[in-house]
């Protein structure tokens, strides 16, 4: 059920390690992968003239500087975690779900439409927002899970194609149906659903800021899924039908159901993390509001090399440098994008083989020190 | 004795990995011209020493002379160059390309310094093969060729590299006893034409036949050299444990009971559409151990594979357990039912090398014999069972959190064995239950399966090695090309018999 090429799982370590040769693997790799991360970012804030010091400092103070800028990371925090923990339940179990992106735009309409189109009281209102997106995001996964299950393609193309299908389904839908069509001049009328009605806002978590509830409930899921890997038997049987297929189908694992679970799980938890979005932040649905969103979930799962608690900090620090780009973009002349391309040089970084390189690099020391060992005995017999 | 009869010498060798002592000031003499076998259990440092020589490993200390110099290798590949061959248990085989492309690949013959220069690689092969005798078809593509003739293509590979020294680590282990006797021919043939070969094995009884000198290794240490005409199978044995071995099973009288494990028409294809098992019939009575014995690929794997629900048989097949049809039930459902499964590959089917012991010790039990609850993991169960496993199977290891590739092949294979014997099970389907694993570990395992007999648990033994089929079973089974003949029962029919129909004999007579 694994696509060998394209499998995103992290490597893990093939070979018993010593503990001393563990940690200095790890060491290796952040130190030179932060170090590539700052020099990079450097060079490309240097090209446009502008002081990398002073750009650092702008985006120190635009992640943490103030409540509001520390509002802002927080706010940035909870999506982030959220495409995550999407991304670590799909690959942990071996799963190539790289269609979070779609799934989270689905769950994002959903709520869009609820939100305006419903009055509810507004607790209940907000519960079924999140339900209901939930549930979009599981039947947007539930297509490729049918064509994986039963006719065998590979879910790496069609969760990435249903990106582009639920984009330009939701688009569709809110120009042309929502907003009547194009108008006289041939222009776009409306390229969101209506604003959602009061009982339908998430309520903010920090007065002032736009840190929503989407952030406890953000840990929560973060959380949970650490619960599900560590402690159930569910979790215990994913975690083997990832590691060794055949090994958990002799055990009698249900791998067909398992492969499924998986599947909606992800789709469940990006779709009811584009509901969030939605009634939290923007308060309604914009068209390509989730563009980013996947991706960023993915390439914190990466870094987190899928590990929950992992999934946490990176999405923290994650989420800070995109807070903090915005403030930089505002005081200093340097595009925020800048901070977006050394964001995804830094997945970069840290896919590399270091373990490889480490090992390879102390074999030839070794090698050496031997050969030098022979050639001084042999000179101290000549 | 001069030193010149020697054509290779390892002396004091001394390699550590961490604080384990994998060769602890190891001597090796190997004579020019004989057959030098290493014996010794796993982890005994035979393969560390093997691979000092061949230069995958850098000996802390300790020296390598060939031919009476003091060499130091830079790379495999010097080592190679300098003539020391190495065939290894699995082939280093390109199974798409011919066997003569495979024999010149990486040593080819050059004209001009970049071209191939075929003709004069063919005749250096031709030439070896007419010197020790072998018949190999250069133009056939490896896939196509039995494993008998990939062994022969191995060794006219070292040959043609220059190979004065040939290191055969488990040669044996893929052959019927009648490919075995082509094997010794051919080593034979090398030895008598002035070639070395260093036989690893675990098989003493081919010690016994072929080698001159034998060298036991015990935990990393020689612990003694010794020549073939100087001792018999038990005191080998004896030596390579440190204490003494019963290399026979001691089968206990056992009355049979009603029939467990009922298979009718039994037909399989593989998902080429290839009818791989055709019809087969038998039975496994309760308190039996019923052995299939057969050439490798004659059909066990598909017979297994449907047994256990893993594989989907063709219609008209029918397998009854204790009277109910599981013909089409899933894995999980047989479990429940009481079907244990020790599967032939440890770490494939068998336990997962990345997860940690208790994880991989859970397995199954967890669905049919397990937990009270249906959501959380028992960790005060999972201890209790695990435990048992490790106390009653012997499993070396050091935490129940170690990770399973932490563990040797032998006490893998005791996890495996142990969390299936040690459940609730009324038939267990066990393939190649003692596959390379040492032979204190085989006599321990042998023991647990014919106690496990007597106390009433039924038992489908499948292996490829004749030896333990006749040792262990009621009733004996070979299977041929996916059909099913009768092997008598335990003792009727000799390894020579057996060895026959294995490859095939009845089928003639039909």
């Amino acid at each position: 059920m694994k696509n060998k090429i394209f499998s995103f799982k992290v490597k893990k370590m093939s070979r018993s390690l010593s503990q001393n040769d563990r940690f200095m693997i790890n060491l290796f790799k952040y130190g030179t992968s932060i170090l590539l991360f700052l020099l990079s970012g450097s060079l490309l804030i240097l090209m446009q003239g502008q002081n990398p010091l002073v750009a650092a400092q702008a985006i120190f103070k635009g992640a943490f500087g103030s409540k509001m800028a520390f509002g802002n990371t927080l706010r940035w925090t909870a999506p982030c975690i959220m495409t995550g923990a999407a991304a670590i339940v799909a690959f942990k179990a071996g799963v190539n779900n790289l269609g979070i992106a779609g799934q989270v735009t689905i769950g994002g309409f959903a709520a869009g439409i609820i939100g305006a189109f419903l009055n509810l009281p507004p607790v209940l209102h907000v519960l079924l927002i999140i339900l209901v997106a939930g549930l979009f995001g599981i039947v947007w996964s539930i297509v490729p899970a049918v064509l994986r299950l039963f006719f065998n393609i590979n879910e790496f193309i069609t969760t990435l194609m249903l990106n582009y299908i639920a984009d330009f389904l939701t688009q569709y839908l809110v120009q042309q149906i929502l907003a009547g069509g194009l108008d006289s001049w041939g222009y776009v009328n409306m390229n969101a659903t209506p604003t959602i009605n009061e009982s339908a806002v998430l309520p903010t978590l920090i007065p002032g800021t736009s840190a929503t509830l989407a952030v406890p409930i953000a840990f929560f899921i973060a959380f949970a899924i650490a619960y599900l890997y560590k402690y159930t038997i569910q979790g215990y049987e994913l975690k083997q039908v990832d590691e060794n297929l055949k090994f958990a189908k002799a055990g009698g694992v249900r791998v067909v159901q398992r492969f499924i679970v998986i599947f909606l799980l992800s789709g469940l938890i990006a779709g009811m993390c584009g509901g969030i979005e939605v009634i939290g932040t923007y308060k309604k649905f914009n068209c390509n509001f989730a563009a980013n969103m996947g991706w960023d979930g993915i390439s914190i799962a990466r870094i987190a090399e899928l590990n929950p608690v992992g999934l946490v900090f990176v999405s923290f620090i994650w989420a800070a440098l995109k807070a903090g780009a915005m403030q930089m973009e505002r005081v200093i002349e340097v595009n925020r994008l800048t901070v977006q391309i050394v964001q995804y040089l830094f997945v970069l970084f840290v896919s590399i083989d270091y373990e490889g390189i480490y090992m390879r690099a102390k074999d030839r020391r070794m090698k050496k020190q031997y050969q030098k060992e022979h050639q001084k005995e042999a000179e101290e017999r000549a | 004795m001069g030193m010149d009869d020697y054509v290779l010498q390892m002396r004091n060798i001394r390699k550590t990995f961490g604080s384990l002592v994998a060769n602890d000031d190891v001597n090796l003499n190997v004579k020019r011209g004989s057959v030098h076998a290493i014996i010794g259990e796993n982890g005994a440092g035979k393969s560390t020493l093997m691979n000092i020589l061949t230069d995958i490993h850098k000996a802390d200390s300790g020296d390598i002379i060939l031919n009476g110099e003091k060499v130091v290798f830079k790379n495999s590949l010097d080592a190679a160059r300098k003539g020391i061959g190495m065939i290894y248990q699995e082939f280093m085989l390109y199974p798409e390309l011919s066997v003569f492309d495979n024999i010149i690949l990486g040593f080819e013959e050059k004209k001009l310094g970049v071209l191939i220069d075929k003709a004069a690689s063919r005749k250096k092969i031709e030439k070896i093969c007419k010197d020790y005798s072998f018949n190999i078809p250069l133009k056939s593509l490896v896939k196509d060729l039995p494993v008998a003739m990939l062994q022969q293509v191995e060794i006219v590979k070292v040959l043609y590299r220059g190979a004065d020294i040939i290191i055969m680590d488990e040669p044996t282990s893929v052959l019927t006893p009648q490919g075995i006797e082509g094997l010794f021919r051919a080593m034979r043939n090398l030895v008598a034409s002035g070639k070395s070969i260093i036989f690893i094995t675990h098989k003493l009884k081919e010690v016994l036949e072929i080698a001159d000198a034998i060298t036991v290794m015990r935990n990393g240490k020689v612990v003694a050299e010794t020549t073939a005409s100087d001792v018999d199978e038990q005191s080998l044995a004896s030596m390579m444990v440190g204490r003494d071995v019963i290399l026979q099973a001691n089968k206990k009288d056992v009355e049979f009971g009603e029939s467990v494990l009922s298979v009718k028409n039994l037909t399989v294809k593989d998902k080429d559409g290839i009818t791989r098992v055709k019809g087969v019939d038998f039975e496994v009575r309760r308190g039996e151990i019923v052995g299939i014995a057969g050439v490798a690929g004659s059909g066990q794997q598909w017979i297994v594979e449907a047994l256990f629900g893993l594989r989907k048989p063709e219609m008209g097949s029918a397998i009854y357990f204790e009277g109910s049809d599981i013909t089409t039930a899933t894995p999980r459902a047989r479990r429940c039912m009481g079907i244990g499964y020790i599967p032939q590959d440890r770490l494939g089917a068998g336990a997962n090398a990345k997860s940690s012991i208790w994880e991989s010790a859970i397995m199954g039990y967890h669905i049919a014999h397990g937990f009270k609850g249906k959501v959380l993991l028992n960790f005060k169960q999972i201890e209790a069972f695990t435990n048992s496993i490790v106390k009653n199977f012997a499993v070396k290891r050091q935490k129940n959190t170690d990770k399973v590739r932490s563990l040797s092949g032998g006490n893998i294979q005791k996890l495996v064995v142990g969390r299936e014997f040690l459940q609730d099970n009324k038939l267990l389907i066990i393939e190649d239950p003692t596959r390379g694993i040492d032979i204190g570990a085989i006599e321990f395992i042998w023991q647990k399966i014919v106690d496990l007999a007597a106390s009433g648990v039924s038992v489908l033994l499948i292996s490829h090695e004749l030896n333990e089929v006749m040792q262990l079973s009621d009733t004996i089974k070979v299977v041929y090309s996916g059909e099913l003949y009768d092997g008598g029962s335990h003792g009727e029919l000799n390894e020579e018999e057996l060895g026959l129909i294995m490859l095939g004999g009845k089928a003639d007579e039909k």
